[in-house]
């Protein structure tokens, strides 16, 4: 692993937190202080331009105070250490505690993490990188004349952190990379049509290799997607490509078993705890300490250590994923999924890699069970219905199964939807190879976040439109 | 340290143009639980956004320009930044174009005083209404509710003599409903935000979503439908307007950016529509000047004053909306962000729109169509068939269909009304979409 190197402002805050520390909890019976930072860049080259762009970059302390019953925070833009030691003083003084909360003792707890990475992103130019996508986009551009335009995308994104309270000083390099091809074709009647491939996870640049058979495939698939048609809505066979896997799954036993949900008695969850919500060939897990995976990370904006949580163990609903403020209320063992969109929102419990654990059946094995179906090759949005348990995920196209083979018939989009618990009900078959792919989530409408959904192929019924 | 940042970037012989935009911003959030506050939090941020643009030569010779942009926080090296933004435009090689002029600001009212004057206190009586309001309503709670307040002043200034300042207020809340009834338990989760809080008109927004809440209960599965559906209010703005998350199909198709890209089709002068307009004509604005428009603002990020624009009249392509680069590449005038969705008021009242029977469609998980095709298929969280005067609640199934033949045939009422990022009518009668059950 590297060695952990902080901005030069962030590293000498972090020296003087143990007395901003000390002089909040003189008053405060839990404070503690959350140094966060995340920049990045991104760069495009198209047929006609390209670009390259600095991510928006936020940087800022959160000071937390919490006495059992409500969380106080302030959040100061920045490093400055006299700007931070002000703002601990009005959040304490401001405020009264209730005395008899007695924080949970916790064990020391102290490191410093870098994301596993062969290739640093920091180690080569700008320049460097935008050559790495010139060269991807001229391997694209020319492959079909229907090609009107070729995009190849680049996003790196580098988030550091460092938490710190009366036993905790943790600090770490999170580094998430991201390519993009996108191709753009038009038909004889003008109509412009698309499709995406992408490599990405918590890493170095050595994840984002595009092989002759990425491009061969979405070059097929955008091909395809002129002849297109519409589905005839139904109930149907359905296998979906570990994407729509992962996405069923995060919008279901995801979102659905946020814990501060469960506190604002919005999650359908709550009340099937050690019940039945799936086939018994369903296992659900949300990790953030999955190698590699977009949402990784090593502790949470809250300073709890990233470990696996079992969500859904052979079709029985276990636990769901929590932040601070919802385990306590709720009196239930920490996960490590207290998250902030940056240090200016407050944290909540948020997704990290959320997903289906693989089965046993190779996908030429279950394909060889439809006689008549939909293959669910492509997501491209979910939302979630806590207390409803519907489902919505829109796949940007699908193709049909025939007697066992994926033909050439293309139905684009398709829209899944359902009542939760009979679609994994119907799960009759999880493949054998699991996948994670990167995604956007928000709570509601906003409160984005990096995280990767992902699972195997799976077998089932749902209804199609 | 704007001056500063100024004077460094006026003594640079590298750079053909620039830009900052400072932005200063203050602002507050409570968080409540059932029974409770949950969190409160108050936030501050100070930031330097810069960006300049270079000239250079592609590798056959030809002029290019490139621009670079780099963000400074208090007290960051303007030196270091400076030079990183001038890096990456030296290696960015795009057809010449021009950035914006120096023109006069339009004053456009953006920012509530009741916010101004103290955004938490303001908040804290926000909460209490929205309580005040859901504890009127019989058969439901509030079971969360989340309450931000934000003031942003923002300077811009560039190296064509723009200098311009704007301040705008926004707030934003969020809350969910319940209902329960046996063992059966229905919400609905409204968020909206206003540049003002007398906007949020919440007395109305509660009670309809209680009335959505207590009806969910009583939903049916959803009908097989394939015929006139009406959408209302909200759920109109959301699916003309977006949710600002995703780029909508409209917004899409008339952008220059993606004209020059050669992703759109359209064509200035030419019908948007791919066959025969059976509804009321459609026409579209994009606009920015609307007093306390959510997307309204006196320039945007490039320096671009606000403006009316004229996109679609009466089905045909007027113009294509975009930054200075883009207008210049397509040769048209700028006219910036896009702002606020605006239709015309359509020549029909609103009650002759619901002509029995009809679905109507209220809310759903997510309409996000596909934005070049404009094909949709969006799960209903609640609708209506209303038939034999009677009016029966449905969740579930899908609304299926495609964005432009809906808008090319669809009627639209007299009755106007500015919601967030939309105005125009407030009911619209689509005269053929399916609803594909479950």
């Amino acid at each position: 692993m590297s060695e952990l190197k902080l901005p030069q402002a962030m590293a000498e805050l972090r020296r003087g937190l143990p007395n901003v520390i000390a002089a909040g909890q003189e008053k405060a019976p839990y404070f503690a202080a959350l140094l966060s930072s995340k920049q990045g860049v991104r760069m495009f080259v198209d047929n006609r331009e390209e670009g390259v762009n600095e991510m928006p970059p936020t940087a800022g302390t959160v000071l937390t105070t919490f006495d059992g019953d409500v969380v106080l925070e302030r959040a100061v833009g920045g490093f400055d250490k006299q700007e931070v030691e002000k703002g601990a003083r009005e959040l304490v003084s401001s405020a009264t505690f209730d005395p008899n909360y007695k924080p949970e003792a916790k064990p020391e707890r102290r490191g410093d993490f870098v994301s596993s990475m062969k290739i640093d992103p920091h180690s080569l130019s700008v320049q460097e990188k935008l050559d790495r996508c010139r060269e991807l986009q001229k391997r694209i551009k020319a492959l079909d004349e229907r090609i009107v335009n070729a995009r190849v995308g680049y996003n790196e994104g580098t988030e550091y952190s460092v938490f710190a309270n009366s036993t905790s000083d943790l600090a770490q390099r999170i580094q998430r990379v991201h390519m993009l091809m996108v191709l753009f074709v038009a038909g004889p009647d003008g109509q412009v049509r698309y499709d995406w491939l992408s490599k990405s996870g918590t890493g170095g640049m050595e994840l984002l290799e595009m092989t002759d058979e990425d491009i061969e495939s979405i070059l097929k698939s955008s091909l395809g997607l002129l002849k297109a048609e519409r589905i005839e809505p139904g109930e149907y066979q359905v296998i979906s490509a570990p994407g729509v896997s992962g996405t069923i799954c995060h919008e279901s036993f995801g979102h659905g078993v946020e814990t501060d949900m469960f506190l604002k008695e919005r999650a359908m969850a709550a009340h099937f705890i050690d019940k039945t919500v799936g086939s018994d060939l369903v296992n659900i897990a949300d990790n953030p300490a999955f190698e590699n995976g977009f949402g990784s990370y090593f502790f949470d904006d809250e300073g709890q250590m990233a470990s696996d949580t079992k969500i859904v163990k052979e079709g029985i609903f276990k636990r769901g994923i929590t932040d601070l403020y919802s385990s306590e209320a709720l009196d239930i063992n920490r996960s490590a999924n207290g998250r902030r969109q940056d240090y200016s929102r407050k944290a909540y419990a948020r997704m990290s890699n959320t997903y289906f654990e693989a089965g046993e059946t190779p996908v030429e094995d279950m394909l060889a069970q439809v006689d008549n179906g939909i293959y669910l090759d492509r997501w491209s949005s979910g939302m979630e219905d806590p207390q409803g348990w519907g489902i919505q995920v829109t796949c940007h196209f699908g193709r049909e199964i025939k007697n066992g083979k994926i033909t050439d018939r293309v139905f684009a989009p398709i829209g899944i939807s359902g009542y939760v618990p009979k679609v994994l009900g119907s799960i009759t078959a999880v493949g054998n190879e699991m996948y994670l792919e990167p995604g956007t989530c928000g709570k509601g409408n906003k409160e984005l976040l990096p995280v990767a959904s992902g699972g195997p192929h799976l077998l089932m019924r749902a209804p199609l439109g | 340290m704007l001056d500063k940042i100024v004077s460094a970037l006026k003594a640079r012989k590298d750079l053909t143009g620039w830009s900052v935009r400072h932005v200063n911003s203050t602002g507050a959030q409570v968080y409540a639980v059932p029974k409770q506050v949950e969190a409160r939090r108050g936030v501050d941020e100070e930031k330097f956004r810069i960006v300049v643009f270079r000239r250079s030569q592609t590798p056959d010779g030809s002029p290019a320009i490139g621009s670079g942009d780099v963000t400074i926080l208090p007290g960051g090296d303007i030196s270091a930044a400076l030079d990183q933004a001038a890096l990456v435009a030296g290696l960015v090689k795009n057809p010449l174009h021009t950035i914006p002029a120096k023109k006069s600001m339009p004053d456009v009212d953006l920012a509530d005083r009741e916010v101004k004057k103290d955004s938490l206190a303001t908040l804290e009586t926000v909460m209490s209404e929205l309580r005040k309001n859901a504890a009127a309503q019989a058969g439901v709670d509030l079971t969360s509710a989340e309450c931000f307040a934000d003031i942003e002043t923002t300077h811009f200034v560039n190296s064509n003599g723009i200098d311009a300042e704007q301040e705008a207020t926004d707030v934003h809340v969020e809350f969910v409903l319940q209902s329960r009834e046996g063992d059966k338990n229905t919400e609905t989760h409204r968020e909206l935000t206003r540049r003002r809080v007398s906007d949020l008109n919440l007395t109305a927004e509660v009670e309809r979503r209680a009335r959505y809440t207590r009806d969910l209960l009583h939903a049916s599965p959803p009908p097989t439908w394939d015929g006139p559906v009406v959408i209302q209010n909200d759920a109109l703005a959301i699916f003309l307007a977006g949710d600002g998350l995703t780029s909508t199909t409209l917004r899409t198709l008339s952008s220059a950016s993606t004209k020059y890209s050669k992703v759109t089709p359209w064509e200035v002068g030419q019908s948007v529509f791919r066959g025969e307009v059976k509804g009321d004509p459609f026409t579209l604005w994009g606009n920015r000047r609307i007093p306390f428009g959510n997307v309204s603002n006196r320039f945007d990020a490039e320096g671009l004053p606000a403006q009316r624009v004229e996109i679609i009249r009466d089905n045909k392509l007027v113009t294509f909306h975009g930054a200075q680069r883009y207008a210049d590449y397509l040769e048209q005038p700028p006219t910036g962000d896009f702002g606020t969705v605006e239709l015309p008021a359509g020549k029909r009242k609103a009650e002759s729109l619901l002509t029995e029977p009809y679905v109507e469609i209220c809310m759903f998980s997510w309409f996000n169509p596909e934005p070049v095709s404009g094909d949709f298929s969006s799960e209903i969280r609640l609708g209506y068939l209303v038939e034999n005067g009677k009016a029966t609640p449905f969740k579930g199934g899908q609304l299926v269909g495609n964005m432009l033949d809906a808008l090319a045939n669809a009627y639209w009422s007299q009755e106007t009304e500015l919601i967030g990022n939309y105005m125009g009518p407030s009911t619209a009668r689509f005269n053929q979409l399916k609803v594909a059950p479950t």
